[in-house]
Protein backbone atom coordinates (compact mmCIF):
# COMPACT_ATOMS: atom_id res chain seq x y z
CA UNK A 1 0.00 0.00 0.00
CA UNK A 2 2.60 2.10 0.76
CA UNK A 3 4.59 1.86 -2.22
CA UNK A 4 1.94 2.89 -4.37
CA UNK A 5 -0.29 5.22 -3.27
CA UNK A 6 1.30 8.52 -2.20
CA UNK A 7 -0.16 10.19 0.58
CA UNK A 8 -0.96 13.25 -0.93
CA UNK A 9 -2.67 12.99 -4.24
CA UNK A 10 -0.98 15.41 -5.82
CA UNK A 11 2.62 16.04 -5.16
CA UNK A 12 2.47 19.64 -7.18
CA UNK A 13 4.79 20.59 -9.30
CA UNK A 14 8.62 20.34 -9.17
CA UNK A 15 10.41 21.49 -6.17
CA UNK A 16 7.68 21.32 -3.19
CA UNK A 17 11.04 20.62 -0.79
CA UNK A 18 10.18 22.93 1.99
CA UNK A 19 7.41 25.12 1.58
CA UNK A 20 7.16 27.23 4.67
CA UNK A 21 3.66 26.64 5.55
CA UNK A 22 2.94 22.85 4.81
CA UNK A 23 2.03 22.52 8.73
CA UNK A 24 2.22 18.88 9.07
CA UNK A 25 5.81 18.60 10.70
CA UNK A 26 6.42 15.74 12.65
CA UNK A 27 9.61 17.09 14.87
CA UNK A 28 7.62 19.28 17.25
CA UNK A 29 6.75 16.58 19.61
CA UNK A 30 9.43 16.48 21.87
CA UNK A 31 9.53 18.01 25.41
CA UNK A 32 11.36 20.92 24.73
CA UNK A 33 9.37 21.93 21.75
CA UNK A 34 9.27 25.33 22.06
CA UNK A 35 6.77 28.13 22.36
CA UNK A 36 4.39 26.73 19.90
CA UNK A 37 3.95 23.34 21.98
CA UNK A 38 1.01 23.27 24.48
CA UNK A 39 -1.53 24.39 21.83
CA UNK A 40 -1.59 21.12 20.50
CA UNK A 41 -3.43 19.31 23.53
CA UNK A 42 -6.38 21.46 22.64
CA UNK A 43 -6.26 22.50 19.03
CA UNK A 44 -6.77 20.23 16.28
CA UNK A 45 -8.18 20.89 12.81
CA UNK A 46 -8.85 18.27 10.58
CA UNK A 47 -6.29 18.91 7.86
CA UNK A 48 -7.80 17.80 4.35
CA UNK A 49 -7.73 19.43 1.25
CA UNK A 50 -11.23 19.96 0.50
CA UNK A 51 -10.08 20.31 -3.67
CA UNK A 52 -8.61 17.01 -3.30
CA UNK A 53 -11.30 15.30 -1.24
CA UNK A 54 -14.22 16.57 -3.11
CA UNK A 55 -12.14 15.84 -6.44
CA UNK A 56 -12.73 19.49 -7.77
CA UNK A 57 -9.73 20.04 -10.19
CA UNK A 58 -10.86 23.31 -12.04
CA UNK A 59 -11.22 26.24 -9.53
CA UNK A 60 -13.89 28.76 -10.97
CA UNK A 61 -13.10 32.60 -9.95
CA UNK A 62 -16.45 33.24 -10.82
CA UNK A 63 -17.62 30.93 -7.92
CA UNK A 64 -17.92 33.61 -4.84
CA UNK A 65 -19.49 31.19 -2.75
CA UNK A 66 -16.91 28.64 -2.76
CA UNK A 67 -14.00 31.67 -2.40
CA UNK A 68 -15.29 33.11 -0.03
CA UNK A 69 -14.61 29.93 2.68
CA UNK A 70 -11.37 30.86 1.80
CA UNK A 71 -11.25 34.39 2.65
CA UNK A 72 -11.85 35.18 5.77
CA UNK A 73 -13.26 38.61 7.35
CA UNK A 74 -10.27 40.47 6.59
CA UNK A 75 -10.17 39.55 2.95
CA UNK A 76 -7.31 37.79 3.85
CA UNK A 77 -6.33 34.66 1.59
CA UNK A 78 -6.69 31.68 3.94
CA UNK A 79 -3.27 30.14 4.54
CA UNK A 80 -3.04 26.03 3.79
CA UNK A 81 -1.33 26.03 7.28
CA UNK A 82 -4.76 26.33 8.49
CA UNK A 83 -7.17 25.45 5.41
CA UNK A 84 -5.38 22.06 4.49
CA UNK A 85 -5.12 22.84 1.35
CA UNK A 86 -2.59 20.80 -0.81
CA UNK A 87 -0.16 22.89 -2.56
CA UNK A 88 -1.41 22.40 -5.71
CA UNK A 89 -4.41 23.33 -5.15
CA UNK A 90 -3.64 25.90 -2.99
CA UNK A 91 -2.01 27.74 -5.86
CA UNK A 92 -5.23 27.51 -8.16
CA UNK A 93 -7.02 28.72 -5.39
CA UNK A 94 -5.01 31.79 -5.05
CA UNK A 95 -4.90 32.27 -8.68
CA UNK A 96 -8.99 32.29 -8.51
CA UNK A 97 -9.32 34.33 -5.55
CA UNK A 98 -6.88 37.20 -7.26
CA UNK A 99 -8.66 36.89 -10.01
CA UNK A 100 -12.33 37.17 -8.60
CA UNK A 101 -10.30 40.26 -6.73
CA UNK A 102 -9.75 42.20 -9.66
CA UNK A 103 -13.91 41.96 -11.17
CA UNK A 104 -14.72 42.91 -7.34
CA UNK A 105 -15.89 39.76 -6.44
CA UNK A 106 -14.06 39.80 -3.82
CA UNK A 107 -12.77 42.45 -1.75
CA UNK A 108 -9.13 42.79 -1.60
CA UNK A 109 -9.54 44.16 2.16
CA UNK A 110 -12.16 44.72 4.25
CA UNK A 111 -12.18 46.02 8.10
CA UNK B 1 -8.96 25.87 -30.01
CA UNK B 2 -9.22 28.33 -27.38
CA UNK B 3 -11.54 28.89 -24.64
CA UNK B 4 -12.07 32.26 -22.91
CA UNK B 5 -14.21 33.59 -20.29
CA UNK B 6 -15.06 37.44 -20.60
CA UNK B 7 -16.58 38.80 -17.53
CA UNK B 8 -16.85 42.73 -17.77
CA UNK B 9 -18.69 45.23 -15.50
CA UNK B 10 -21.25 47.66 -17.14
CA UNK B 11 -21.36 50.57 -14.86
CA UNK B 12 -24.56 51.45 -13.15
CA UNK B 13 -25.71 54.15 -15.14
CA UNK B 14 -25.71 53.00 -18.16
CA UNK B 15 -29.65 52.78 -19.25
CA UNK B 16 -31.23 49.32 -20.37
CA UNK B 17 -31.29 49.67 -23.77
CA UNK B 18 -28.16 51.26 -24.17
CA UNK B 19 -26.82 48.38 -22.16
CA UNK B 20 -27.59 45.68 -24.17
CA UNK B 21 -26.37 47.40 -27.31
CA UNK B 22 -22.87 47.41 -25.80
CA UNK B 23 -23.46 44.06 -24.92
CA UNK B 24 -24.20 42.88 -28.82
CA UNK B 25 -21.21 45.31 -29.90
CA UNK B 26 -18.59 43.74 -27.91
CA UNK B 27 -20.03 40.61 -28.97
CA UNK B 28 -19.90 41.46 -32.50
CA UNK B 29 -16.33 43.01 -31.88
CA UNK B 30 -14.94 39.30 -30.99
CA UNK B 31 -17.06 37.53 -33.42
CA UNK B 32 -15.19 39.67 -35.98
CA UNK B 33 -12.07 38.92 -35.10
CA UNK B 34 -12.69 34.60 -35.40
CA UNK B 35 -14.65 34.31 -32.36
CA UNK B 36 -17.91 31.68 -31.23
CA UNK B 37 -20.28 32.73 -28.69
CA UNK B 38 -20.30 29.75 -26.60
CA UNK B 39 -22.47 31.09 -23.57
CA UNK B 40 -23.74 34.33 -22.42
CA UNK B 41 -24.59 35.03 -19.33
CA UNK B 42 -26.23 37.74 -18.18
CA UNK B 43 -25.66 38.48 -13.90
CA UNK B 44 -27.57 41.38 -13.53
CA UNK B 45 -26.49 44.08 -11.08
CA UNK B 46 -24.23 42.91 -8.26
CA UNK B 47 -22.91 44.59 -5.45
CA UNK B 48 -19.18 45.61 -5.80
CA UNK B 49 -16.74 43.81 -3.60
CA UNK B 50 -15.53 47.70 -3.25
CA UNK B 51 -16.53 51.07 -4.99
CA UNK B 52 -14.86 51.68 -8.54
CA UNK B 53 -15.17 54.92 -9.06
CA UNK B 54 -17.42 55.70 -6.84
CA UNK B 55 -19.93 52.93 -7.45
CA UNK B 56 -21.13 50.56 -5.55
CA UNK B 57 -22.91 48.64 -7.83
CA UNK B 58 -22.80 47.39 -11.34
CA UNK B 59 -24.09 45.07 -14.31
CA UNK B 60 -22.16 42.09 -14.11
CA UNK B 61 -21.90 39.96 -17.94
CA UNK B 62 -20.40 36.76 -19.22
CA UNK B 63 -19.55 35.61 -22.58
CA UNK B 64 -17.83 32.58 -22.98
CA UNK B 65 -15.96 32.72 -26.47
CA UNK B 66 -14.17 29.48 -28.56
CA UNK B 67 -11.61 30.87 -30.63
CA UNK B 68 -8.33 30.43 -32.62
CA UNK B 69 -7.14 33.71 -32.11
CA UNK B 70 -6.65 36.03 -29.28
CA UNK B 71 -9.26 38.39 -27.95
CA UNK B 72 -7.05 41.36 -28.24
CA UNK B 73 -9.46 43.12 -30.17
CA UNK B 74 -12.03 43.02 -27.61
CA UNK B 75 -9.37 43.68 -24.73
CA UNK B 76 -8.63 47.09 -26.31
CA UNK B 77 -11.86 47.83 -26.75
CA UNK B 78 -13.39 47.42 -23.41
CA UNK B 79 -10.16 49.06 -21.82
CA UNK B 80 -11.32 52.38 -23.74
CA UNK B 81 -14.82 51.73 -22.70
CA UNK B 82 -15.35 54.17 -20.10
CA UNK B 83 -19.23 52.46 -19.87
CA UNK B 84 -16.80 49.47 -18.28
CA UNK B 85 -15.90 49.27 -15.04
CA UNK B 86 -14.03 46.67 -15.27
CA UNK B 87 -12.97 43.14 -17.22
CA UNK B 88 -11.33 40.31 -17.05
CA UNK B 89 -10.31 37.67 -19.97
CA UNK B 90 -9.41 34.61 -18.87
CA UNK B 91 -8.29 31.63 -21.46
CA UNK B 92 -9.77 28.17 -19.29
CA UNK B 93 -9.57 25.66 -21.91
CA UNK B 94 -6.07 24.25 -20.82
CA UNK B 95 -6.77 24.61 -17.06
CA UNK B 96 -10.09 22.34 -17.82
CA UNK B 97 -8.65 19.89 -20.03
CA UNK B 98 -5.79 19.37 -17.15
CA UNK B 99 -8.45 19.33 -14.35
CA UNK B 100 -10.42 16.74 -16.57
CA UNK B 101 -7.17 14.43 -17.13
CA UNK B 102 -6.43 15.04 -13.08
CA UNK B 103 -10.35 13.57 -12.96
CA UNK B 104 -9.59 10.63 -14.98
CA UNK B 105 -6.65 9.83 -13.28
CA UNK B 106 -8.16 9.89 -9.10
CA UNK B 107 -11.52 8.88 -10.04
CA UNK B 108 -13.78 9.36 -7.29
CA UNK B 109 -13.47 6.95 -4.64
CA UNK B 110 -14.76 6.45 -0.90
CA UNK B 111 -12.24 7.91 1.39
CA UNK B 112 -11.65 4.38 3.15
CA UNK B 113 -9.28 4.66 5.98
CA UNK B 114 -7.48 1.44 5.07
CA UNK B 115 -7.01 -0.99 8.60
CA UNK B 116 -3.77 -1.03 9.97
CA UNK B 117 -1.70 -3.75 7.91
CA UNK B 118 -0.45 -6.32 9.68
CA UNK B 119 0.77 -7.97 6.57
CA UNK B 120 2.33 -5.85 4.59
CA UNK B 121 3.31 -7.61 1.69
CA UNK B 122 -0.31 -8.88 1.55
CA UNK B 123 -1.74 -4.91 1.09
CA UNK B 124 1.29 -4.41 -1.54
CA UNK B 125 0.10 -5.99 -5.09
CA UNK B 126 -3.19 -4.49 -4.63
CA UNK B 127 -3.86 -2.25 -7.26
CA UNK B 128 -7.72 -1.80 -7.75
CA UNK B 129 -8.45 -0.85 -11.29
CA UNK B 130 -10.71 2.74 -11.25
CA UNK B 131 -13.57 1.24 -11.31
CA UNK B 132 -16.02 4.09 -10.73
CA UNK B 133 -16.45 7.30 -13.04
CA UNK B 134 -15.10 10.80 -12.56
CA UNK B 135 -16.67 13.23 -11.03
CA UNK B 136 -19.06 15.27 -13.34
CA UNK B 137 -17.60 18.38 -12.91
Amino acid sequence: MATTAPRRPHSGGGGGGGDRDRGDRQGQGGPGGGPGGKKKFFFRRKRVCKFCVEKLEYIDFKDVKMLQQFVPERGKILPRRISGTCALHQRKLQNAIKRARIVALIPFAAD
Amino acid sequence: MRTYEVLFILSPQVPEEEATALVTEFRGVAEKTGATLKTEEPWGRRRLAYPIHKFNEGNYHLFVFESDGSLAELDRRMRNSDRILRHIIVRTDLDLKRAEKLAKRNPKKERVRPAPAFTPEANAPEITPAAEEPAPA
